[in-house]
């Protein structure tokens, strides 16, 4: 870890509870937690302890129960909900451990979505969607689609999407849960071999061990509370 | 909008690359274009209808009818005519009697029928109706060969001749040269006061009318003004005034004019002017309604049809699930995911809405095209394309390319096209036993563009409007559950 670190988002007291009728299932329960620039940071916990809600409201795709989350020091919940998704398209990279592309859609056109939100440079657009299929090792396989690829692969075309904004954080969650081994492997150098590159913060929800003893710090959910 | 508009497109088009569009889409497209297709048909055959009886009644109706309130004769008619005349929106005017009578033949012994007398000047008739034209044979009432040669083998008195309509001659069994007789008065017995004894003219039927208009054709003799004169001996006298306009329309107007121009005296008795809308009043009151009610089912169909469009949004909705949940975890907002939906739904209501005016278009223009086709029998070239399009889903012998696609679609028309064209023929109302009851040989087809536009705007507001529920609830899916959808 860089030992002038700059914090990136911090996240105060956070409570996220689901309410069911009239009882109240709480799944976090007051996190404090700070992630820094260029992190790679590793979440693991027990199954059903909130990895993924915690990921989510991060993601700004769920809102938290109480508490605040600040990034760059602004509480991004206090945005609207167009706001918040401009945020989100500028900001923020999905990862998930299924790859969720769009069948109709081939790879390329997969990776150039998030970017044509808001571009009216279709062509800059797909130029830079090419050059990430590139990076990832699909420079073959531009016109397929989803189903036309395997598993590695379109995790791979999940990657480069996530990263077609330039956004300043990748949130993946258990990114290698569904593959091999060997596809794996692939996976996790190219993250790995990303956040060398380009600097971006990473955090990875994982019950991988062997991952989780490669990142760069690894924080541990018990009880929805960071331990 | 451009990425609305890119992801709309490809949710419109077909998963599995058979064809351009997928079948959903093709299902509800077809439901609007069948409905929009309907109104515009139903609604030309009606307009076609009532146009159809106005030209017709027209061709035989004055524009306006001036007369007495109790319909009496009155003189000085020619000194009326020019006043009306005066009036600038006023064609032609023609003096007429218009009388009832039974009448015979002078070899039956009963009266056979009561028929409507009108005495014309066929000639200032012409101007204010299509009189001539309806009528096979003599239009000569006063000279006619017919009558030249009955009243030299007859030693009865001939008063003149007379065109019959031609369904009443039929009924009567009449045919030209035979006499007709009509009771015009009955007079009281010189020597018993309480018989009476019918007043008889003769006539020669010299000519049938045949107006296709049934009143007429039924109900109708026509006879010389002259004659008729003198056979009520009213000698100058008629009791009513026909009046053709630049334009029927204006009959409202201008009949308040007549009134006010044409001076009767008090002993005469107060004018009346009616419009030929009032004399058909019921007529077309009748057709309003009917048209009314056409318009409150033609909207209903179409609701029908935008009903399959959001039905079809919803299930695309729900099937799209887990696409929404990715598109906002990529920053698409609610109005992206809501426009998306609307797009999509509306281009369905446009594709189905424009296909449907051509489609309905084209059923006019054939229902209203006389000319010899191909025996319907030739519609059978359907199955070529159907035999095709069976070989390319069971043996996939033709290669999934888009010029294929496009070559089988362009097969699929030239073969609809060519089957619509030999079986959609005009239907002839003679031949279903209706030209009677709707007074016409064929069904009239009027087309009111005017219709056609307030439908096709009528159409794609409905259907925009079935897009807003299923757009709505996509873009209100919260993304973590939307992901996590199976």
């Amino acid at each position: 870890m860089n030992s002038n670190v700059e914090t990136l988002i911090r996240i105060v007291n956070l409570h996220k509870s689901y309410y069911d009728g009239e009882s109240e299932l709480p799944v976090l329960q007051g996190i404090n937690l700070e992630i820094y620039m260029s992190e790679l940071l590793g979440i693991v916990g027990a199954s059903g302890v909130g990895k993924s809600t915690l990921l989510h409201i991060l993601g700004t795709l769920d809102r938290p129960t109480t508490g605040n989350v600040l990034y760059d020091e602004q509480d991004v919940f206090t945005l609207s909900d167009t706001e918040l998704a401009r945020f989100r398209n500028k900001e923020i990279g999905f990862v998930f451990q299924f790859h969720h592309l769009l069948p109709e859609f081939t790879a390329l056109e997969n990776v150039a979505l998030g970017a044509l939100i808001t571009s009216s440079n279709n062509k800059s657009v797909y130029k830079e969607a090419e050059a990430l299929l590139d990076y990832v090792g699909l420079s073959e396989r531009l016109s397929h689609y989803p189903s036309q690829l395997s598993g590695g692969e379109r995790q791979r075309v999940a990657i480069a999407r996530a990263l077609i904004n330039q956004p300043k954080i990748v949130l993946a969650d258990e990114p290698t849960g569904n593959l091999d081994r060997r596809s794996s492997e692939a996976v996790l150098e190219l993250l790995w071999d990303l956040n060398a590159k380009s600097g971006q913060t990473f955090v990875i929800v994982t019950h991988n061990q062997e991952l989780a003893q490669k990142v760069d710090r690894v924080i541990q959910l018990v009880d929805g509370k960071v331990f | 909008m451009r990425f609305e508009w890119f992801i709309a497109s490809r949710y419109l088009r077909s998963r599995r690359k058979q064809s351009f569009i997928s079948i959903i889409s093709i299902i509800s497209i077809g439901g609007v274009a069948l409905g929009v297709a309907t109104v515009i048909l139903v609604s030309a055959i009606l307009d076609g209808v009532e146009q159809g009886l106005k030209d017709r009644f027209l061709a035989n109706e004055a524009h306006v009818v001036l007369r007495l309130h109790d319909t009496s004769f009155f003189g000085d008619y020619q000194k009326r005519i020019s006043q009306i005349e005066t009036i600038d929106e006023v064609v032609a005017v023609s003096p007429v009697v218009l009388s009832q009578s039974a009448v015979f033949q002078e070899r039956s012994n009963a009266i056979q029928d009561v028929i409507y007398i009108k005495g014309i000047d066929p000639v200032q008739e012409d101007r204010v109706t299509d009189f001539s034209k309806f009528v096979d044979g003599s239009t000569e009432l006063q000279n006619s060969r017919y009558i030249e040669s009955a009243r030299l083998i007859r030693d009865e008195t001939i008063t003149g001749g007379i065109v019959l309509g031609g369904r009443l001659a039929a009924r009567l069994g009449v045919i030209k040269g035979d006499v007709l007789r009509l009771i015009v008065n009955l007079a009281k017995h010189p020597v018993n006061e309480s018989m009476l004894i019918p007043d008889l003219a003769n006539f020669v039927v010299v000519g049938f009318y045949e107006s296709e208009l049934a009143v007429y054709d039924n109900n109708f003799g026509f006879i010389d003004l002259a004659a008729a004169q003198k056979m009520y001996n009213k000698k100058n006298r008629v009791n009513t005034i026909f009046v053709r306009l630049t334009d029927a329309e204006l009959a409202p107007r201008i009949a308040r004019q007549i009134e006010d121009k044409v001076q009767f005296s008090v002993l005469e008795g107060m004018p009346d002017a009616r419009t030929w809308m009032e004399m058909q009043a019921p007529l077309f009151s009748a057709l309003r309604l009917e048209k009314i009610a056409t318009v409150i089912i033609e909207a209903l169909i179409i609701l029908v049809a935008s009903f399959n469009i959001a039905s079809t949004l919803i299930m695309t909705v729900m099937e799209k699930t887990k696409d929404v949940g990715t598109l906002r975890t990529l920053g698409a907002s609610r109005g992206n995911v809501m426009r998306l939906f609307m797009i999509q739904g509306s281009v369905i209501g446009m594709l189905g809405t424009l296909l449907g005016t051509v489609l309905g278009l084209v059923l006019c223009w054939l229902l209203s095209y006389n000319a010899d086709r191909p025996s319907y029998w030739y519609a059978v070239v359907l199955v070529v394309p159907i035999f095709l399009q069976v070989l390319i889903a069971l043996r996939r012998l033709i290669p999934r390319r888009k010029g294929w696609m496009f070559a089988m679609s362009l097969l699929w028309l030239v073969a609809i096209g060519f089957a619509l064209y030999c079986a959609v023929t005009p239907i002839s109302l003679a031949d279903l036993g209706l030209s009677q009851v709707y007074q016409m040989n064929q069904l009239p087809i009027q087309v009111n563009w005017f219709f056609v536009v307030f439908i096709n705007i009528l159409s794609f507001l409905i259907c925009w409007i079935a897009t807003l529920y299923p757009a709505w609830q996509a873009a209100n899916l919260k993304p973590v559950e939307a992901l996590q959808h199976e």
